[in-house]
């Protein structure tokens, strides 16, 4: 188990090390720019986009005991997009204070308006963990249908626009985005990682988690608030990169174990190497051609998780 | 200072029925309180009403004469803890992972936790279980690990819902045992069950009369008396609906039920 970290966590720092190297040849006047100016920032990016999404992962996992939950099941995904929608209809060249982009801004603020209604049918007091499940999918649908209305309106190369947003990518960012992005980030990470000891609790049962202390209801929309905090500032800016945040902690899971102590955090760090790598990847399979991540993410998550799960039937 | 569990007048209403009316109780650390009745009786109500996990709608539960609704999840975990039907985890956590859980309530160091819940371990014999998986043990040795959870809390009441309702005669016998060294340990029992004779593996000779015995029926007190009371087999024929013999056997009593029909 202490051997099986320690190799996992060599494997994550040497990944994160060797990455901003791989793709094409960098001409030797331009290796800096490139360098210091494109894939580090992206590395970034990826660093903070893979872990906060992981972890948010492996804690609605745990908050709704379903192996399925993932931000889109309280309606995140769907709230982003159909932010991100609304301001490409408008015009996406524009930008709100500090150059921060609109489609951002919009996709973040429809990311948390959803998240936010269910966090508040998670406060009240009879609700069962399946009714919330239930509520993310009833505001994913809705949300979902608005979208398809305002795509209706749009021209063809605003839905190109809206396509590609959609796919999950890692932008062309400069320091400045990351900065902007990680105060988010740190306050989700964080605060989710300060629930871990309430969420082990949880793990036998809501009613009895509450008969031992935990204050189930704060609880609940601590993590979903949270989760869902991160959760928009990565899509506001990346768009919803598939998978990463279901795959990345069922790999933990199989690996390191069940422990939240142990799950929690080591999906941050996982999530956060996977996605550095899926950037590198996808940097070499169409050399000069922007890739979106999310589908190398699927492409890599989705053979890996299914070997595990043959391999070692739980 | 004594550490009370009163409930006083519970009512709990779903739609029109009533499923727990004007229901009285207390306990003590100390006392012995068996809530027995046939199914759908409203023994889990009860339970739930009595944890703080549903609130009256008349009535009120008290622990230490302060309303279970105005205290926080943490002070009425260190007050009541309690022992499901069964475990039932969602992940294969260790049995140690399980135990050192129930020490929530407490503000420690993981390492302080881990070993107050081995200590508990070794208090039911279940030490050699703390690094297995919970999901791999019978179903007796789950609850087991289970009561060592319960001990782990450090209440000073415990609630047990059914506990013996999966276990085999053997299995059962030996969690009684363990709630009986629970009891004489000085903490109070609150033991909701359908089956009376369970309780005979919890006690020695002599203290029968210490068992409070309350008969629920269709969400009302049926009857209130103890465990040594000549008249108990009647009141438990009537709240189940059948006769009840109470027999003697190698000096425990227990009750067997007869169909009404062939009655003398």
């Amino acid at each position: 188990m202490r051997t099986r970290l320690g190799v996992m966590l060599a494997v994550c720092a040497l990944v994160v090390a060797v990455a901003p190297f791989i793709g094409p040849p960098m001409p030797p006047d331009a290796r800096d720019f490139i360098l210091w100016q494109l894939r580090i920032p992206r590395t970034l990016m990826a660093l903070v986009v893979g872990g906060t999404l992981s972890l948010v992962g492996a804690v609605y996992q745990s908050l709704f005991s379903n192996p399925l939950a993932a931000p889109s099941t309280i309606g995140t995904t769907a709230g982003a997009t159909l932010g991100a929608l609304v301001a490409i209809v408008l015009g996406a060249r524009a930008s709100l204070w500090g150059g921060l982009p609109l489609i951002t801004g919009a996709a973040f603020a429809g990311a948390l308006g959803v998240s936010l209604l269910v966090a508040a049918i998670a406060a009240g007091r009879n609700v069962r963990m399946n009714d919330l499940v239930l509520a993310g999918i009833a505001f994913s649908m809705a949300a979902g249908a608005i979208s398809t209305g305002v795509q209706f309106s749009a021209d063809s190369a605003e839905l190109l626009t809206a396509m590609r947003w959609t796919l999950g990518h890692l932008p062309q960012v400069g320091y400045q985005n990351i900065v902007m992005l990680l105060p988010i980030a740190v306050v989700s990470v964080v605060g989710l990682l300060s629930l871990t000891r309430a969420l082990e609790v949880f793990i036998s049962g809501e009613e009895h988690a509450e008969s031992q202390g935990v204050n189930v209801r704060v609880v609940r929309m601590a993590s979903i608030g949270l989760g869902a905090l991160g959760v928009a500032g990565c899509v506001a800016w990346c768009g919803p990169i598939a998978f990463v945040e279901l795959i990345v902690p069922h790999i933990v899971r199989r690996v390191l174990g069940v422990s939240r102590r142990v799950l929690l955090p080591c999906s941050v760090v996982v999530g956060a190497s996977f996605l550095v790598l899926c950037d590198a990847v996808a940097r070499i399979i169409f050399p000069g051609k922007e890739t979106p991540v999310g589908l190398v993410t699927a492409a890599l998550g989705t053979p890996l998780l299914i070997y595990l799960v043959a391999r070692k039937p739980s | 200072m004594t550490s009370l569990l009163e409930v006083s007048g519970a009512t709990v209403r779903k739609g029109e029925r009533a499923l727990l009316e004007d229901v009285s109780l207390r306990v003590a650390p100390g006392d012995f309180v068996a809530v027995v009745g046939p199914n759908g009786a409203g023994k889990t109500t009860l339970m739930r009403v009595a944890l703080g996990l549903q609130r009256p709608d008349a009535g009120r539960v008290t622990m230490n004469g302060r309303d279970v609704g105005a205290l926080s999840p943490r002070e009425r975990a260190a007050f009541l803890a309690w022992l499901p039907q069964r475990v039932q985890v969602s992940e294969p956590i260790t049995a140690l992972e399980h135990v050192a859980a129930a020490r929530y309530r407490f503000t420690e160091s993981h390492r302080r936790s881990e070993e107050a819940a081995l200590v508990a371990l070794a208090r039911v014999q279940a030490e050699a279980l703390a690094s297995r998986p919970i999901t791999e043990l019978s179903g007796g040795e789950q609850q087991r690990v289970a009561v060592a959870a319960l001990l782990a809390q450090e209440a000073p009441l415990v609630l047990l819902d059914e506990p013996a309702n999966f276990l085999d005669p053997a299995q059962q016998l030996e969690l009684y045992a363990l709630v009986g060294q629970m009891w004489r340990s000085g903490l109070g029992v609150l033991c909701i069950t359908h089956d009376i004779n369970v309780l005979a593996h919890a006690m020695r000779t002599g203290s029968e009369g210490r068992i409070r015995v309350l008969g629920l029926s269709k969400g009302r007190v049926a009857f209130e008396s103890h465990y040594d009371a000549p008249d108990l087999g009647e009141h438990l024929g009537r709240v189940f609906s059948v006769r009840m013999r109470a027999v003697e056997v190698e000096n425990r009593r227990v009750f067997v039920g007869m169909s009404l029909e062939r009655g003398e």
